[in-house]
């Protein structure tokens, strides 16, 4: 057996728990998921697949800017703008999730379980936080998904991040129930390792969000 | 890619796995099954989309029957608007993108010596959501109000007019199909990218991977930026079709023209998807059959990723007579034309590839010539397609139905049968008969010219297309047309007949019939379930070495003997 | 001739033969874009020319390059042909550089001047003016338009000269599927008559879908786009009958979705939107209107597809009898 990353000189039966500094998060590889996939190119696929979903979202985005900018009708009558202080709040926890995420991914480097635990938890928490924060906002609109363009994209542009939102948090949830089962959750260093690029880009893509619908409000 | 131990393209640890499905060689059960071997995956694919070929072929015959004559008298005129959406549907979505994905499953892992896919589950699961939205689209056949009747574009606010009001419409189902395809495309673009990128033999550095690993590569990437954008303006159409928004719809201060931009962006591209694949096997078949390494093979590499970016500049030639104002024309305009540049050195290349060849006229050579000769013809009017002055008048013509059938069926369809033909012997192990081949291309040749040539005639003297009817002027054109599509139908007979009976009793194939040069060539037909296993050859030289007298890798001969014996 | 390499003392003859080929291909191609002319319909508008040239030229490069192509082709597949048998090679070539740089720099070269000159072209037709979107909550209806001077100016629009000889606005009116003209003074037509040789200035505006307005003896198209008014202008050249045709499929009954233009000269043009004046205002005929009947009438069958429009009020109708030149 042959580990391409690390040196020829640690014994691969070491990585039972294995180097943290090496990239070789995944020997549950090494002794085959089958005729399975190699963690190395999941994570070539995952940052491939993100790239290309991120461009859903420049479309979606470049179609609000077109609209905001050349529809003849945009806020639908009565509509003042929206509320931005809660949405701010939401906006400020969610980002900071990003950290904790990342002292998480740090926690498991360090093979610190309990930590990393807890710090994946409150990103948990604090993505949950944004969410419901999310469904009560829409349950306070005045407009609906029909009232013109402005509602349409609104509506489609929150909801298809929420939708990526939920699905991080899905993903966190599966490697939390994961991790409790003894002796698993370092093989799924990898998994840890893309649910948490997954975030940062969920994190990313609602800050330009967040600045498109909420701050550029002005006509 | 090289590296001091061991080559990190390649991991030798995912080798010699035990199989979870495949089976054994001759166990025809596996290809009904969740199989994760590319090979089993690849002629799924191929075997669903020529079954799709017979379908949009027929819904194409009922066409060409409707405009033999002037008026519209065989089929209602919204029955022959359903009929030619799902002819262009079917021939886009169920036949042409998934036969390719075919090639790029049987051909990418021989090519660069990969046991399989990088994602074999995920291969899987693509092919597997192909018969899915293929089910799904035929169903709209039998829902209330027929099928989409929108055209394959569904331009608002017609696709949104959903006029008997049922939630469940074709419009709705074929909005569903195209999105699971995007999925499904999607899926598959990871993989044959990752696959690429990460798991090429050893010593196979980018330039000395054959042209069709890059042409593949290249059309991935374009699938990977260009869906996304079409998956948006779906969204955006589907909401507006079910939902009451009005992205779309002027009367809530929705645009019609923002969905054209969406659509084509990626459904401009969606050509180069289509034909760089077909780049690739020209540039694999000439070599072979004018027994040349193939002219300029950097440059041809190259060429491919110019495409690429040019492709994704050029959507907005579609709308020259939307209202587009004329600095956008004249900016499209150019972007357009210079696309002819990285694919007129492609043409020349192979056109000197055969100077001073050895040729040999088999099947595939011929179709691959025909497609070459085709495609200059198309691309001649893809020029005049992309000046805008001649795009007004012709635009939304017959001319550009006949423009975009030389390319899509005279030249990538013809350079499918050349695969097909070409690659026959190594995945089934039989050879086909040669004297069927050559009267299928004959018939094909002359049905689709007789087919596609009179339609540019027809759109000059400015017949519109997607008509039911037309005026008495039109009628010569069509006439011949319609001959023409019938002949396309006839040739259909000898090559499932070829194909079907060189299966059952074919010769058996040797491991190189065609004395080709290529990693593919040095496996047994068919090829083991994970091709080279964990002996991968090392490659050494570049591809197309013919009369060159070197040898592709270490110890060709071992496996060249290895081939023989298995 | 095919494995031999070829000496320098035959060089000459082969310098001969391709000189006579490139002649020949020039003859072939210069043939060609002089037949192209006659592809085309009637010329019957100040852009048609230009469009026609334009299509010769690049009908007569095409040609040099198809016909160029296909001879050198034909060439390799005369003379380097694998007798049967024969495994042999071909002659290892792997490029050439200076070739290559010729067949990019060239066609390069040759796009970017048909480019730059279409460019000019584009400058000189300007038909297309400037386009507005309607700030509407409901859909249009012909009451909205009744009123001629309600639509909102184009932005940037085209200026309607005082210069008394341009005509128009004439308000192009396409709906599901009919075609509604209505002129400056009121009248309403099915069919377009115009008059020779001077400007007409149009609004074009769609009540319902995408619908195209072209009429391909003028060599012109344009799409209407519901939720806009767009202008445009162009100038006829050549009386007669023409069809126009939409271009832009608009669903159901879209082939029946044509109408005439008639280009007349400037007297009788004048004459007949006199008499048009007088004429009382009567359901025009509608193509798609008899269809629909007719399949009510057979039980309805067929896939599903909106009713068509009511077919449009007007002073003058078209006649399916009258027969077009283009």
């Amino acid at each position: 057996m042959t580990s391409l990353s690390q040196p020829a000189v640690t014994p691969p039966s070491t990585s039972a728990l294995p180097d943290p500094n090496g990239p070789e998060l995944d020997p549950g590889a090494s002794h085959g998921h089958g005729h399975g996939a190699h963690a190395d190119h999941t994570m070539t696929g995952f940052v491939i697949f993100l790239a290309s979903e991120s461009l859903i979202f420049l479309a979606l985005f470049v179609g609000y800017a077109v609209y905001k900018s050349s529809a003849p009708l945009w806020l639908p009558a009565g509509v003042e703008g929206l509320e931005v202080r809660e949405p701010l709040i939401n906006t400020v926890v969610l980002v900071s999730s990003s950290l904790v995420i990342w002292l998480a991914e740090r926690a498991l480097h360090r093979q610190r379980l309990g930590e990393f635990r807890a710090w994946w938890l409150l990103t948990m928490a604090m993505g949950t936080y944004f969410v419901v924060g999310q469904a009560i906002e829409w349950q306070h609109l005045s407009f609906g998904l029909a009232s013109g363009v402005f509602g349409a994209s609104f509506y489609l542009l929150t909801g298809f991040h929420g939708l990526h939102v939920v699905t991080g948090l899905a993903l966190m949830a599966f490697l939390l129930v994961r991790s409790l089962r003894p002796g698993l959750v370092l093989p799924e260093g990898k998994g840890v390792l893309a649910v948490s690029l997954f975030w940062h880009f969920v994190d990313v893509i609602w800050v330009v969000l967040f600045v498109l619908t909420y701050v550029w409000q002005r006509r | 890619m090289a590296s001091s131990t061991s080559s990190p393209s390649l991991d030798p640890r995912v080798l010699k796995e035990p199989l979870p499905m495949p089976g054994p060689q001759g166990n025809w059960r596996r290809y009904f099954t969740f199989n994760t071997d590319a090979k089993v995956i690849g002629i799924q694919y191929i075997a669903v989309a020529l079954l799709f070929l017979l379908v949009g072929g027929l819904l194409a015959m009922i066409m060409r029957g409707e405009l033999i004559t002037p008026p519209a008298d065989l089929v209602d005129p919204t029955v022959y608007n359903g009929l030619y959406t799902m002819h262009g549907t079917v021939m886009l979505f169920l036949f042409l993108f998934p036969v390719l994905n075919g090639f790029n499953n049987l051909l990418i892992p021989p090519m660069i010596g990969a046991p399989d896919m990088a994602f074999p589950r995920l291969n899987a699961l693509a092919f597997w959501l192909f018969p899915v939205f293929g089910v799904i689209l035929m169903a709209s056949f039998l829902v209330p109000g027929g099928p989409s009747g929108s055209g394959w574009w569904a331009y608002p606010p017609l696709s949104t007019q959903n006029p008997l009001g049922h939630a469940i419409n074709g419009q709705l189902l074929w909005i569903l199909s195209v999105a699971l395809s995007g999925v499904s495309s999607i899926m598959g673009a990871v993989n044959f990218c990752t696959t690429i990128l990460r798991m090429r033999a050893p010593g196979m550095g980018l330039f000395k991977m054959p042209i069709f690993c890059w042409t593949a590569l290249a059309a991935q990437l374009i699938q990977l930026m260009g869906l996304p954008v079409l998956t948006a303006g779906a969204a955006m159409l589907l909401f507006d079709l079910s939902f009451g928004t009005s992205f779309f719809k002027p009367e809530g201060g929705g645009d019609p023209m923002l969905y054209q931009h969406f659509f084509w962006f990626y459904s401009h591209p969606a050509v180069y998807v289509m034909a760089l694949p077909i780049f690739g096997i020209f540039s694999e078949l000439f070599p072979v059959y004018a027994r040349k390494p193939l002219f300029g093979y950097k440059v041809v590499a190259i060429a491919s990723f110019a495409i690429t970016v040019l492709s994704l500049i050029v959507w907005v030639h579609h709308m020259f007579y939307s209202g587009t104002p004329q600095w956008m024309r004249n900016v499209f305009m150019v972007t357009t034309m210079l696309i002819a540049v990285p694919t007129g050195i492609k043409v020349f290349a192979w056109i000197a590839t055969l100077w001073r060849g050895s040729i040999r006229l088999s099947t595939p050579m011929l179709f691959c010539l025909a497609g070459v000769f085709n495609f200059i013809f198309a691309g001649i009017t893809g020029v005049m397609l992309a000046t805008v002055p001649v795009d007004i008048h012709v635009g939304n013509t017959y001319f550009v139905v006949g423009h975009f059938h030389y390319i899509i069926f005279n030249m990538i369809t013809f350079g499918v049968f050349a695969a097909i033909y070409h690659w026959f012997p190594k995945f089934t192990g039989r050879m086909y008969y040669e004297s069927l081949g050559k009267l299928h291309f004959i018939l094909t040749f002359i049905g689709s010219t007789l087919n596609f040539l009179p339609m540019h005639w027809a759109g000059l003297m400015g017949m519109p297309r997607r008509v039911a009817s037309y005026d008495p002027e039109f009628a010569t054109a069509n006439v011949l047309a319609s001959l023409g599509a019938f002949l396309l139908g006839v040739a259909t007979i000898p090559f499932l007949l070829n194909l079907v009976s060189s299966l059952v009793r074919g010769p058996k194939a040797p491991p190189n019939p065609w004395n080709a040069i290529g990693l593919e060539w040095l496996l047994p037909s068919p090829p083991p379930a994970e091709n080279f296993e964990d002996d991968v050859p090392t490659v050494i030289s570049g591809p197309y070495g013919y009369g060159l007298g070197r040898p592709l890798v270490e110890d060709q001969e071992r496996f060249e003997r290895r081939a023989l014996e298995a | 001739m095919t494995s031999t390499g070829r000496s320098q003392a035959n060089r000459g003859p082969s310098l001969l033969l391709v000189a006579a080929g490139l002649g020949l291909d020039a003859l072939a191609s210069w043939t060609m874009a002089q037949q192209s002319y006659r592809w085309l319909p009637v010329q019957a508008s100040t852009a048609a020319p230009y469009v026609d040239n334009l299509f010769a030229l690049e009908t007569g490069i095409g040609t040099f390059i198809l016909v160029g192509c296909s001879a050198v082709i034909a060439w390799t597949l005369l003379f380097n042909r694998a007798p049967k048998y024969d495994l042999d090679d071909g002659d290892p070539i792997e490029g050439n550089l200076t070739l290559e740089i010729i067949w990019t720099v060239i066609p390069l070269l040759v796009v970017l001047a048909i480019a730059w000159h279409t460019i000019g072209i584009n400058r000189t037709l300007a038909t297309l003016g400037g386009k507005q979107r309607l700030a509407t909550a409901a859909p249009l209806t012909s009451a909205s338009l009744l009123a001629t001077g309600s639509l909102p100016m184009a932005a940037g629009s085209l200026p309607i000269a005082t210069d008394s000889e341009d005509v128009g606005p004439i308000q192009v009116i396409a709906r599901q599927w009919s075609w509604e003209f209505i002129y400056p003074n009121g009248v309403r037509s099915s069919e377009l008559h115009l008059p020779v040789d001077r400007q007409i200035y149009f609004r074009l505006i769609s009540m319902d879908v995408l619908h195209g307005f072209y009429i391909p003896a003028f060599r012109l198209k344009q799409d209407l786009i519901p939720g806009s008014v767009i202008d445009y202008r162009l100038t006829p050249s050549r009386q007669g009958r023409y069809r126009l045709r939409d271009s832009m499929f608009s669903g159901g009954y879209f082939a029946t979705n044509q109408t005439d233009v008639v280009v007349e000269t400037g007297a009788e043009f004048e004459a007949w939107l006199a008499a048009a004046e007088r004429a009382p205002l009567r359901p025009s005929f509608n193509a798609a209107n008899e269809i629909w009947q007719q399949r009510l009438a057979e039980g309805n069958r067929g896939w599903a597809t909106v009713p068509p429009a009511p077919p449009p009020e007007v002073n003058v109708s078209l006649d399916p009898q009258n027969s077009h030149e283009a």
